[in-house]
């Protein structure tokens, strides 16, 4: 037993000597850039804010308003990341800031948003957005399999915020002041307050 | 089964464990952002005794107050660091936030009742102070937007930490120590007062 044990200590330490250096993005491997579409936006404050904030007043909105966001999301992203490509990098830090801060107000005031420009609001996130994740792409980047990476993860991130806040605030039955309905307008509230904060110190000189 | 490891063995194992996480993106000075704008508004006593009257405050007054403050109060705060990041000037901001937190102190351990609307206006006019005040002091070196959620995720959690001591008032005991709360917060805002008019020069 003595030695068993002996032997399992060895091969653990054998193991974990002979352990490969791990790879956030693992762009060395086969489909590679497909993950590092997948990771990249999930490992920048922008996005995560940004994309929490759609899908949170979508979610509030109601499924039937909301459910147009699964296709435009994904597809705005898509041709932000194309346009992007095309134009070139810009910095997207005041645009950014102007839509957490729209978004956030909205979702403070608890405003029962048309479809049309929830839409529109949602597809110049994604847009921003998608261009923003291309600016930062290497030139052997598999653009095709970063663009099916990132536009998947839209489609899961937004569906999923998207549910998670609809099932959360019960839109149906909750009424204006119940600590749910109240939660959601508070997030509003501090992503509002984010976004002010972020545009001034983009403006600051 | 006994497991005895031999210690240079126990070392190389300890060393491989610790070797450093693979860090996807290096935004320099998002961290650093995050640091400063969550530390910023709880290392000063004069804002942090004040942030979280209001909150008692607001739990004093219910409803409509308890709940609309949380939705408002960050917003307004950003409107004052949005003025300090631009470098407007506002009259006398140390002693307004000294007097802010006498006052708000006062209505505390005296269950003050204003109409909503005064309240707010009380609070709004702080809150722009104490936003300058943080938004002139920020690190320009500071990631914006994390920066941006530190500062404003502090302040609305020393804001709802106000509202939960607030919730005391709900029992005799709770309100009697609330009460003596409030009158400590405007000793302290008194302090801050006296050395920001320079009594202590």
């Amino acid at each position: 037993m003595k030695l068993n044990s002996t032997r399992l200590v060895i091969a653990t330490a054998m193991l974990l000597a002979g352990g490969n250096a791990a790879e956030a993005h693992i762009v060395a491997a086969r489909l590679g850039d497909f993950y590092m579409g997948v990771v990249h936006p999930l490992t920048d404050l922008q996005d995560v804010v940004l994309w929490t904030a759609t899908g949170v007043l979508a979610g509030t909105l109601g499924a039937a308003k909301g459910r147009w966001l699964i296709a435009l999301f994904p597809l705005g992203l898509l041709v932000g990341l194309l346009l992007g490509q095309v134009f070139g990098a810009a910095s997207t830090q005041l645009a950014d800031a102007a839509m957490m801060l729209a978004i956030g107000l909205l979702l403070a005031a608890a405003a029962q948003v048309p479809t049309v420009l929830l839409c529109a609001m949602a597809f110049a996130v994604a847009v921003i957005r998608g261009a923003a994740n291309g600016a930062d792409l290497a030139p052997e980047t598999d653009r095709l399999l970063f663009a099916a990476g990132l536009t998947c993860v839209g489609y899961a991130a937004i569906t999923l915020t998207m549910a998670l806040t609809a099932v959360f605030k019960r839109t149906n039955s909750d009424s204006a002041t119940s600590w749910r309905a109240i939660a959601v307008r508070a997030l509003g509230g501090w992503i509002a307050a984010i976004g002010l904060m972020m545009a001034s110190l983009a403006l600051a000189p | 089964m006994s497991l005895r490891l031999p210690l240079p063995l126990t070392t190389a194992i300890v060393s491989f464990a610790l070797t450093q996480p693979a860090l996807a993106h290096e935004q320099a000075g998002v961290a650093g952002g995050l640091v400063s704008g969550l530390l910023h508004p709880v290392t000063g006593i004069d804002h942090l005794i004040a942030m979280v009257a209001v909150g008692i405050w607001g739990a004093q007054l219910g409803a409509p107050a308890i709940w609309i403050l949380p939705i408002t109060f960050p917003l307004v705060m950003a409107i004052g660091g949005v003025l300090g990041v631009l470098h407007v000037p506002l009259p006398m901001p140390e002693v307004m936030i000294a007097v802010s937190a006498v006052i708000l102190g006062v209505a505390v351990a005296a269950r003050l009742r204003l109409p909503f609307a005064a309240a707010a206006l009380v609070v709004a006019v702080f809150a722009i102070f104490h936003g300058h005040a943080h938004g002139a002091e920020l690190p320009r070196a500071a990631n914006a937007l994390a920066y941006g959620v530190g500062f404003v995720t502090a302040t609305g959690l020393l804001h709802l930490c106000g509202i939960a001591i607030g919730t005391l008032t709900r029992w005799p005991a709770g309100e009697r120590l609330i009460q003596g709360l409030g009158a400590g917060i405007a000793a302290i805002g008194c302090y801050f007062l006296a050395q920001g008019v320079g009594a202590f020069a």
